[in-house]
C-alpha cells in the first residue's frame, strides 16, 4: 500500500474514533446493564403478586375504562399484554402536556385494579434514556447514529491499518516486555480485530435502530397513507367501535398469530383512523417480526393486515442484534463480556493518541 | 536480520475465521431456539478465547 494512502486510512481511523470515542464510551458503559435489563427489573421491581380472581377477565374495554379513570384526561396511545400474567399494560399521553411523556399503567385483567410494574425500573429508565438519546429526543438519536458510523469507519480502516502493523508479527502476539506504547498497540490490535464482526454487527444495528422515528414516519406517509385517503378528519375519541370487538376482529384476520400490542388511532405506528392490532409469529425469526391488522375506530371493520416493508423489518431485526437479548442468558454474558473489550480497545485507542501526541513534543 | 512479511492469508486469516464464526453465532443464536441459543453463544465466544488463547501464548 502505498504511503499516501496508507496516511489517510491512517487519518480516517484518527479523526473518526476521537470524535466518537467519548459518546461510544458512554454507549458501552449504559449498554452493560442494558443487555441484563430484564433480570435486573426482575430483582429490583419483585413482589409477589397474584391477580384478583382466577379464571375471569375483564374485556379489553373495560381494561381501558379502569386504566383512564385513573388517569383523568388522558388519551389512550397502547396497550400491550404481559406474557406471563393476566395483565395489560396501558399507555396513555396527555394532549396538553409535554411531548413524549407517557403514562404506564399495568392493569390486572381480573379485576381492572392496578398491578405492580415488573419492567420499566427509573434506573433502567434512564440508562435506556441516556443510551437512546441522551434526552434530546430525535436530534439526540440522531447524533448518535452518526458516531455509529463514526464507529463504522473507524473499524473499516482499523482493518486496513491491521496489515501494516501486523506484517512481521504473528496473530495475536503481545510484545508484553516491550515499552507501554507498544504493548497496548498489540493489546489494541489484538481485541480490535476479534472483535470486528460483533461490533460491526452492534454498530450498523445501533445505526439503524437511531433511525426508527423517520422509518416509522415514513411508512405512515407512505404505505399506511393509502389505507387514509378516504377520511377527511381523524376519528375523535366518542366515535371509537369497541377495542375488544376490534382486537377479536384483528386475531380473526392473522390466526396462529401471537397478539402483540395495540396502537391507538393518532399514535405512532398508527394512522388517525385506525387501531392497529399488531401480531409477531411463533418461531424464533418471526417473533421479532411484527404484522398489523388495521381495523377501522368508527366502523370495527378489517381495513387491511398490513405486512410491514422491508425497512420496517430491518428495523424490527436490528433490535434483538443490537441489545442481544434473543438467545438466552449465555448469549447476554458474551454480549457483556464483549462490551467490556470493547472498553478497553476505545480507552486503548485513545491512550495510544496521548502517548503518540506527547513523544511527538517531546 | 530482517524477517519475510507475512502474507494477507496469514495476517487476516484467523480474524476472518473468528469473524465468521461470530456472524455464524449471532444469525443462528436469532434463526432458532434451543441448541442454537448454546451454539450460538459458543460460536460468538470464540472471539473471547481467541484473546485468552493469545494472552496465554503469544506473549513475549
Amino acid at each position: 500500500m502505498k504511503t499516501r494512502t496508507l496516511r489517510g486510512w491512517a487519518w480516517a481511523h484518527r479523526w473518526s474514533s476521537l470524535v466518537s470515542t467519548l459518546f461510544l464510551l458512554m454507549l458501552c458503559i449504559t449498554g452493560l446493564p442494558l443487555v441484563f435489563s430484564h433480570e435486573i427489573d426482575e430483582v429490583l421491581l419483585h413482589q409477589d403478586w397474584k391477580p384478583a380472581a382466577e379464571g375471569r377477565q375483564l374485556d379489553l374495554d373495560q381494561v381501558l375504562d379502569a386504566a383512564l379513570s385513573r388517569h383523568p384526561g388522558g388519551v389512550p396511545a397502547f396497550m400491550s399484554f404481559d406474557e406471563d400474567r393476566p395483565v395489560v399494560n396501558v399507555t396513555s399521553v396527555d394532549p396538553g402536556g409535554p411531548a413524549g411523556q407517557y403514562t404506564f399503567q399495568p392493569i390486572d385483567r381480573t379485576s381492572g385494579d392496578p398491578a405492580p410494574l415488573v419492567a420499566g425500573h427509573p434506573v433502567m429508565e434512564f440508562l435506556l434514556q441516556l443510551h437512546t438519546d441522551m434526552f434530546l429526543g430525535l436530534p439526540g438519536m440522531l447524533f448518535l447514529g452518526l458516531m455509529g458510523l463514526m464507529l463504522v469507519t473507524a473499524v473499516v480502516s482499523g482493518v486496513v491499518l491491521y496489515a501494516p502493523f501486523m506484517r512481521r508479527l504473528p496473530f495475536g502476539t503481545v510484545r508484553a516486555s516491550k515499552k507501554a506504547r507498544a504493548r497496548w498497540l498489540d493489546y489494541h490490535n489484538l481485541l480490535g480485530v476479534v472483535t470486528v464482526a460483533w461490533v460491526l454487527v452492534v454498530g450498523v444495528t445501533g445505526v439503524v435502530n437511531t433511525l426508527a422515528v423517520p422509518i416509522i414516519a415514513y411508512w405512515k406517509d407512505t404505505a399506511l397513507k393509502e389505507l387514509t385517503q378516504a377520511y377527511d378528519a381523524p376519528v375523535a375519541l366518542t366515535e371509537r367501535s369497541s377495542l375488544d370487538a376490534a382486537v377479536r376482529r384483528a386475531k380473526e384476520a392473522l390466526p396462529g398469530m401471537q397478539l402483540q400490542f395495540v396502537a391507538f388511532p393518532g399514535s405512532d405506528y398508527s394512522t388517525e383512523h385506525h387501531y392497529a392490532v399488531f401480531f409477531h409469529g411463533d418461531t424464533p425469526l418471526t417473533a421479532h417480526l411484527t404484522t398489523p391488522a388495521l381495523i377501522d375506530a368508527r366502523t370495527g371493520e378489517l381495513a387491511a393486515v398490513a405486512p410491514t416493508p422491508w425497512y420496517v423489518k430491518t428495523l424490527s431485526l436490528s433490535q434483538p442484534l443490537h441489545f442481544g437479548d434473543y438467545g438466552g442468558l449465555p448469549l447476554k454474558i458474551v454480549w457483556a463480556l464483549l462490551d467490556l473489550v470493547t472498553i478497553v480497545v476505545l480507552g486503548s485507542g485513545l491512550y495510544l493518541w496521548l502517548a503518540r501526541r506527547r513523544s511527538a513534543r517531546a | 536480520m530482517s524477517r519475510k512479511d507475512l502474507g494477507y492469508r496469514a495476517i487476516f486469516g484467523a480474524p476472518l475465521v473468528i469473524a465468521a464464526l461470530s456472524i455464524v453465532g449471532l444469525a443462528g443464536a436469532l434463526l432458532d431456539d434451543g441448541l442454537w441459543d448454546s451454539l450460538g453463544s459458543a460460536l460468538l465466544a470464540a472471539s473471547l478465547g481467541s484473546i485468552v488463547w493469545a494472552l496465554a501464548t503469544r506473549r513475549r
